[in-house]
């Protein structure tokens, strides 16, 4: 305890935001979100916690608290929640005014996308060729016990970043449940919780 | 060829691009409020018939099993089977479009709003919810491995490398994806493992 408190106050106080104009560091985050990419298994969400690293702790876009915020929205909003990406990068570049928040948005986007895009138009085509390929079966039973054990340390993380009080702990745990049990559209839990939050029955801190 | 499926209805003509985009828009404003994944399937394969239902299985395979979004990667391969590379991203266009600009909307929204007070209160309630569809996520899977004690102790070990000693993605999928891939290659005894 006594160790980790100044040095994430450190970590803090040495976090420069990164200007987006800037070509060099423009490029060096182009290329984070391109190698991302092909590492997104199981549908995209494992790499959340990736993202919070590079946005909250690397490049100090955005504070945690609004990282809980824009994961909130791309689960909320029609559309893959991988799109997050687009979030995060147009909070990468907000200080530079919204227009270029929009262009580093739609650029973020395009890099994760592109890589795992350009692979999937190559499988698409010669998938008759791989499709009983020793490779092929390996792969797909090898990446779900890894898929499985990222998405545990993903759900910890958000709920890390998301909760700090012991009723929005309980909050998501029941919303956990429900989700598992019922096939209520999560739409009304986060309406639901977003109503009692306006009421002040849950509050962050 | 001919001749085949006479009991069922014959499949349209390949789409051209025009038609894969306006498709996919179709796809992605239909499922506004949720289920992309059978909207998907109601206009590519009943209304439009543009691909079998052994068809579209097949691509979901496909697309759960790549990198990516998996209902992106659906759009992509529905466009690459049909237009290759340029179908890909014309699909890709299609099914992005609508909400990917109301998204770019609602963060334009945020970061003006976002510290307007009852704003934050709101938010603060969302969160939560939203943190526990993500708990949720693991849990779902996790049913179908439960029963293999291997696949236990990669998840556990993966799930202990980024948690408890603070790995990055990257470096631990590449040293426990080839082991795993190791471990589960067929071998004539296992065979009959289900896929």
């Amino acid at each position: 305890m006594s160790l980790t408190i100044p040095v994430l106050l450190a970590a803090k106080a040495a976090c420069e935001p990164v200007r987006m104009t800037d070509w060099h560091n423009l490029l060096g985050v182009i290329w984070d979100f391109l190698s991302l990419s092909l590492f997104s298994l199981g549908g995209g969400n494992t790499l959340l916690a990736e993202y919070h690293s590079i946005a909250v702790h690397k490049y100090c876009w955005i504070t945690s608290d609004q990282f809980a915020d824009i994961y909130a929205f791309a689960e909320a909003a029609p559309g893959p929640s991988s799109m997050i990406v687009g979030l995060l990068g147009m909070g990468a570049a907000w200080r530079e005014g919204p227009l270029w928040a929009l262009l580093s948005g739609i650029a973020a986007e395009t890099a994760i996308l592109l890589p795992s895009t350009l692979v999937m138009v190559v499988a698409s085509l010669s998938w008759s060729r791989f499709k009983d390929s020793p490779w092929r079966m390996a792969f797909e039973r090898g990446m779900g016990p890894i898929t499985l054990g990222i998405l545990f340390a993903v759900g910890l993380k958000i709920l890390q970043t998301a909760d700090h009080t012991p009723l929005a702990y309980g909050v998501s745990v029941l919303v956990c449940f429900l989700m598992l049990r019922t096939k209520i559209s999560p739409l009304w839990f986060m309406g639901v919780a977003g109503v009692l939050g306006g009421l002040g029955w849950i509050s962050r801190y | 060829m001919s001749g085949q499926n006479t009991s069922e209805q014959p499949l349209a003509p390949a789409p051209s691009l025009r038609e894969l985009f306006f498709g996919m828009l179709q796809v992605a404003i239909s499922s506004f409020g949720g289920g992309l994944s059978a909207w998907s399937e109601r206009i590519v394969v009943e209304q439009r018939r543009w691909m079998s239902d052994e068809e579209f299985l097949t691509g979901l395979t496909v697309a759960r099993l790549f990198p990516g979004p998996n209902q992106i990667n659906m759009a992509v391969y529905i466009g690459a089977s049909f237009r290759g590379l340029a179908g890909a991203l014309v699909a890709l266009a299609g099914i992005l479009l609508v909400p990917f600009s109301f998204l770019m909307l609602l963060g334009l929204a945020y970061f003006y709003l976002h510290e307007v007070e009852s704003v934050g209160a709101v938010l603060s309630g969302v969160v939560a919810a939203a943190a526990g569809m993500a708990l949720s996520m693991g849990f779902k899977i996790a049913g179908q491995y439960v029963r293999d004690p291997v696949a236990v102790v990669f998840a556990a070990a993966v799930f202990l490398a980024l948690n408890n000693f603070h790995q990055r993605l990257i470096p631990v999928i590449l040293v426990s994806g080839p082991l795993a891939m190791a471990w589960y290659w067929p071998r004539r005894g296992k065979r009959e493992l289900q896929p």
